[in-house]
């Protein structure tokens, strides 16, 4: 694992604000103040993830907490981490928001009213800071199958399990299982090309 | 291991279980027992990093929406349910420590503790204290002034108030008029709202003073009793 420091160089804050790696580094020395500046500069993103999966304000409202909550006793462990500040944020908001999900649909059975909400337009802005790396995902989505590519991209945007995507598109569990693995397996090819 | 053997024996492995994770589509189970791997075993834990490295470029389509204040009103209560509304030490709220400090170091000990939690996000004008006392009284309180919040906050550190009788604070400015900021309401600790053109003055430099007045405050919209305690506001 590469220090944290070199990590920082791709660092994707706008300019002019506090460097989030290094806030998030001053977290994990519980450090408040440093705590309520990267609530400032992330909770829009990372409520935009929680409502996008959640698709439910005050359930989106409850899982931010959490989230925070997670990202407050868990921030040390950012040091270890190759993802950007931004990425290791927003992977532990999905994950928590679809960790909710999951619970939420299993008590409450069969509701399968898969919210049917357009894709908002990439963030361009977010996209743009992206930068280089990122074109090399959504080169290799470009490679599968326009359908297959809209059930990874599915998947990883509301979090759909594979009985979601099989009802959305209207194909057996089993088969879009096999689909989604043969694209997985195509796409850690491309990625590695 | 299993998950994954089971439904597709000989492709991806432990790769492609972590791709499932990472995507979501995973039942509540699978991803729990993932989770599990995640914690105890470093090599699987890399993998699930990978591909959230590689995968995250698709969050750009996550569009950022602003939470409800109310969301960060909920996570302080629920990470820091000693603290108060606001990051304030808990030594503030401890009568015996600020009682057994001479005048003088109580400003500077409400300095070197609450500087810490001064750094903070750049607010247009930062918190301010000061220790007010005088030399013929034996009252004294601290204040804080935080123009976020738009209040002051009292800690009474000694000097009892006679019945009927009611301190009142005033922001003195060179030799302009006091603006009176209300009657102190008894108790260990008290806070006043600040309204934002006095918030301007005492940023300014102008200093706090509480006075002794008939119940209810001053009658006239001046002082008219002693000045009992002062002090100069200090950028913490």
């Amino acid at each position: 694992m590469e220090p944290k420091a070199s990590a920082s160089a791709g660092d994707r804050s706008p300019v002019g604000q506090p460097d989030v790696t290094r806030l998030i580094v001053r977290v994990s020395m519980k450090d408040r103040a440093a705590f309520d500046l990267l609530y400032r500069q992330t909770s829009a993103k990372l409520f935009g993830v929680c409502l996008r999966v959640l698709n439910d304000r005050s359930e989106a409202e409850e899982a931010l907490q959490e989230v925070f909550v997670k990202i407050w006793t868990k921030a040390d462990r950012f040091a270890a981490s190759d993802l950007s500040p931004i990425s290791w944020l927003v992977a532990i908001a999905r994950n928590h928001a679809i960790d909710r999900l999951r619970q939420r649909r299993q008590t409450a059975a069969g509701i399968e009213e898969a919210a049917e909400i357009a894709d908002p337009a990439l963030d361009p802005e977010a996209l743009a800071a992206a930068g280089g790396e990122a074109g090399r995902i959504h080169r290799c989505l470009e490679e599968l199958d326009t359908d297959r590519a809209e059930a990874v991209r599915g998947a990883y945007i509301r979090g759909e399990s594979y009985a979601e995507l099989a009802a959305r598109h209207g194909v057996p569990l089993n088969t879009m299982r096999t689909w989604l693995r043969r694209s997985l397996l195509k796409l850690r090819e491309c990625l590695e090309r | 291991m299993s998950i994954v053997e089971d439904r597709l024996p000989d492709e991806g492995g432990d790769d492609l279980l972590a791709a499932e994770f990472v995507l979501g589509v995973l039942s509540a189970e699978e991803r729990a027992a993932a989770a599990r791997r995640i914690e105890a075993e470093p090599a699987f834990a890399r993998l699930v990093e990978r591909w959230e490295g590689d995968l995250a470029p698709m969050s750009a389509a996550y569009a950022p929406v602003e939470p409800p204040a109310s969301a960060k009103a909920g996570l302080d209560r629920r990470l820091f349910p000693e603290g108060g509304e606001r990051s304030r030490p808990r030594l503030w709220s401890s009568l015996a420590f600020w009682r057994g400090l001479a005048a003088a170091a109580v400003a500077a000990l409400a300095l070197a503790i609450l500087l810490p939690f001064a750094v903070r996000p750049p607010a247009p004008q930062d918190r301010l204290v000061a220790s007010l006392s005088a030399a013929d009284s034996d009252v004294r309180y601290v204040a804080l002034y935080d123009p976020a919040a738009g209040q002051v906050d009292l800690r009474h550190v000694s000097g009892e108030r006679a019945a009927g009788r009611d301190f009142e604070l005033w922001v003195i400015e060179g030799a302009n008029q006091p603006i009176s900021m209300g009657v102190i309401p008894a108790g260990e600790t008290a806070q006043l709202p600040v309204e934002a053109e006095v918030g301007g003055r005492l940023a300014a430099g102008a200093k706090l003073a509480i006075s002794l007045e008939p119940a209810g405050g001053s009658p006239t919209g001046l002082p008219t009793g002693p000045v009992i305690s002062l002090g100069d506001l200090l950028r913490l």
